[in-house]
């Protein structure tokens, strides 16, 4: 099921995941069958990735959202959009992101 | 921006575990549903019958489970034990697993896999345990049932072995060495290795009961294997003399350290993990109930017990001179399954010496450690 990212679309966590703060570490936890790719395994993100994370609020698009970093990262939007549709291929293709309409 | 935006990490080799470990961190916990069980066995060291209302009325009830779950939850536990008795006799079973399925949970289950239904199944489907270890008393109908003492139960058993097998629910297989068993256990082990590609592994050590019920003590002593059985099994086991072998070699590493310690609790106990007993004391492992080292959840926090309570009982250091003198310098110490939890229920005290578990000690490294050699300083 190869689906190409698109900037201008909404994506949010699945609910078959929990996010959760333990040992200091920002860790994904999937909690049913075929949300992550890995059976024994749990996804951890830095500090940049939870950045990522905590803006897919089920209102912005991956370009507002990468907008919204250009505001604290000294790096360049170009870039940033990369790593925030990187980022987002990564967890969709494990379906730990999922696609949905815009809400106005 | 740092790229590396995500990391996978299997649960095992979890970066945070040590780190964890270092700063005394809450990272897994055991639930006790409840004491009950649907079988009898006779080896076991808490089970009182289904229908023990006293039993029933002690157990935590679903809110007082989900608040402490909330609690470890805060504390950082990612890993949650779930055990009985048999745990699935909890009828709110689902909704207690599924709880610590939405709180970010791994978790693993034990049971003897005789009540499974199809709702189980529809649900370790959708929602996977990380492991579902499953207990396998015998191998024919007479040897199971002599052990559970309960009619009907090998065919149950096998019946719920086989709804997981037909809906691919992985599964993991143990023993327990015992008495009643012993001349099965090539079958028990061929039936675990044919049923389950996870590695078998077979536990001969008994714990007394925590009631320290004296008729059910006694028939747990009955079960036991002799020291020379229990070597001679762990020859005849060529994984596991493998594995005991090189465990041996890194503890060894590690003795220097350890020799002049007297601090009571020289295992992970309080460190890392507790349990929450069905009725709602914590203990500071699965086994130790001394009245010192347990805590009566209804009356005091999981955050008051991890961080007040359990720090001041590892300051115990142990009394017993001889206890001192003799464990110390013993060549079979990493070989020695002794601890303060099993001092207690076999002998009332923490410190005492248990000399079954010495001439087991010895009997296993007899095989396992002749060609390993001492420490220098011994």
């Amino acid at each position: 099921m190869e689906k190409t990212i698109s900037i201008d679309t909404v994506y949010v966590p699945s609910e078959e995941v929990v996010a959760r703060q333990v040992g200091g570490e920002f860790v994904l936890v999937p909690i049913s069958a075929g949300v992550g790719d890995f059976e024994d395994a749990v996804f951890t993100l830095n500090e940049e990735g939870k950045a990522i994370w905590d803006r897919m609020d089920g209102k912005r698009t991956l370009r507002e959202i990468a907008l919204d970093l250009g505001t604290e990262y000294d790096t360049p939007i170009e870039e940033i959009q990369r790593d925030v549709i990187g980022f987002t291929e990564e967890l969709f293709r494990r379906r730990i992101l999922h696609q949905i309409p815009r809400q106005e | 921006m740092n790229k590396d935006f995500i990391s996978v990490q299997p649960i095992s080799s979890f970066n945070a575990w040590e780190a964890m470990r270092k700063r005394r961190r809450l990272f897994s916990f055991t639930l006790e549903l409840s004491a009950r069980c649907n079988l009898n066995c006779r080896h076991c060291y808490l089970n009182v019958p289904e229908n023990d209302l006293a039993a029933q009325d002690a157990e935590l009830s679903f809110q007082e489970i989900t608040a402490l779950v909330d609690e470890s939850s805060s504390l950082g536990a990612l890993w949650a034990l779930v055990t009985g008795g048999e745990p699935l006799l909890r009828h709110d079973f689902f909704d207690i697993y599924m709880y610590l399925k939405r709180k970010g949970m791994v978790i693993s289950v034990f049971t003897n896999a005789t009540l499974f239904t199809k709702e189980h199944v529809h649900l370790f489907t959708r929602y996977p345990p990380r492991d579902l270890d499953i207990t396998v008393y015998g191998a024919t109908k007479d040897t199971y049932e002599r052990i559970t003492r309960k009619s009907g139960s090998f065919e149950a058993f096998k019946e719920g072995i086989a709804l997981l097998l037909e809906n691919n629910i992985k599964f993991n297989l143990k023993a327990m060495a015992l008495r009643s068993n012993i001349q099965e256990l090539p079958q028990i082990t061929a039936l675990c290795r044919e049923y389950s590609k996870a590695p078998f592994r077979f536990d001969p050590f008994l714990h007394l009961r925590f009631d320290r019920d004296h008729l059910r003590n006694q028939e747990i002593r009955n079960e036991r294997l002799t020291p020379q059985e229990i070597g001679t099994l762990e020859t005849l086991d060529s994984t596991r003399h493998t594995a005991l072998k090189k465990e041996c070699r890194r503890l060894q590493a590690q003795y220097p350290q350890e020799r002049d310690c007297d601090h009571l609790f020289r295992c992970g106990t309080g460190r890392g993990s507790l349990a929450i007993g069905y009725d709602g004391w914590c203990r500071m492992c699965l086994s130790l109930c001394h009245p010192e080292c347990i805590f009566d959840l209804r009356n005091h926090s999981l955050t008051d017990v991890w961080e007040g309570c359990i720090p001041q009982a590892l300051t115990k250091r142990v009394q017993n001179q001889a206890l001192l003198a003799q464990c110390r310098n013993c060549t079979f110490r990493y070989l020695c399954s002794w601890c303060p939890a099993q001092s207690y229920l076999e002998a009332g005290e923490l410190d005492s010496l248990i000399p079954y578990l010495c001439d087991a000690a010895g009997k296993r490294s007899q095989s396992i450690m002749k060609d390993i050699p001492l420490p220098v300083s011994l």
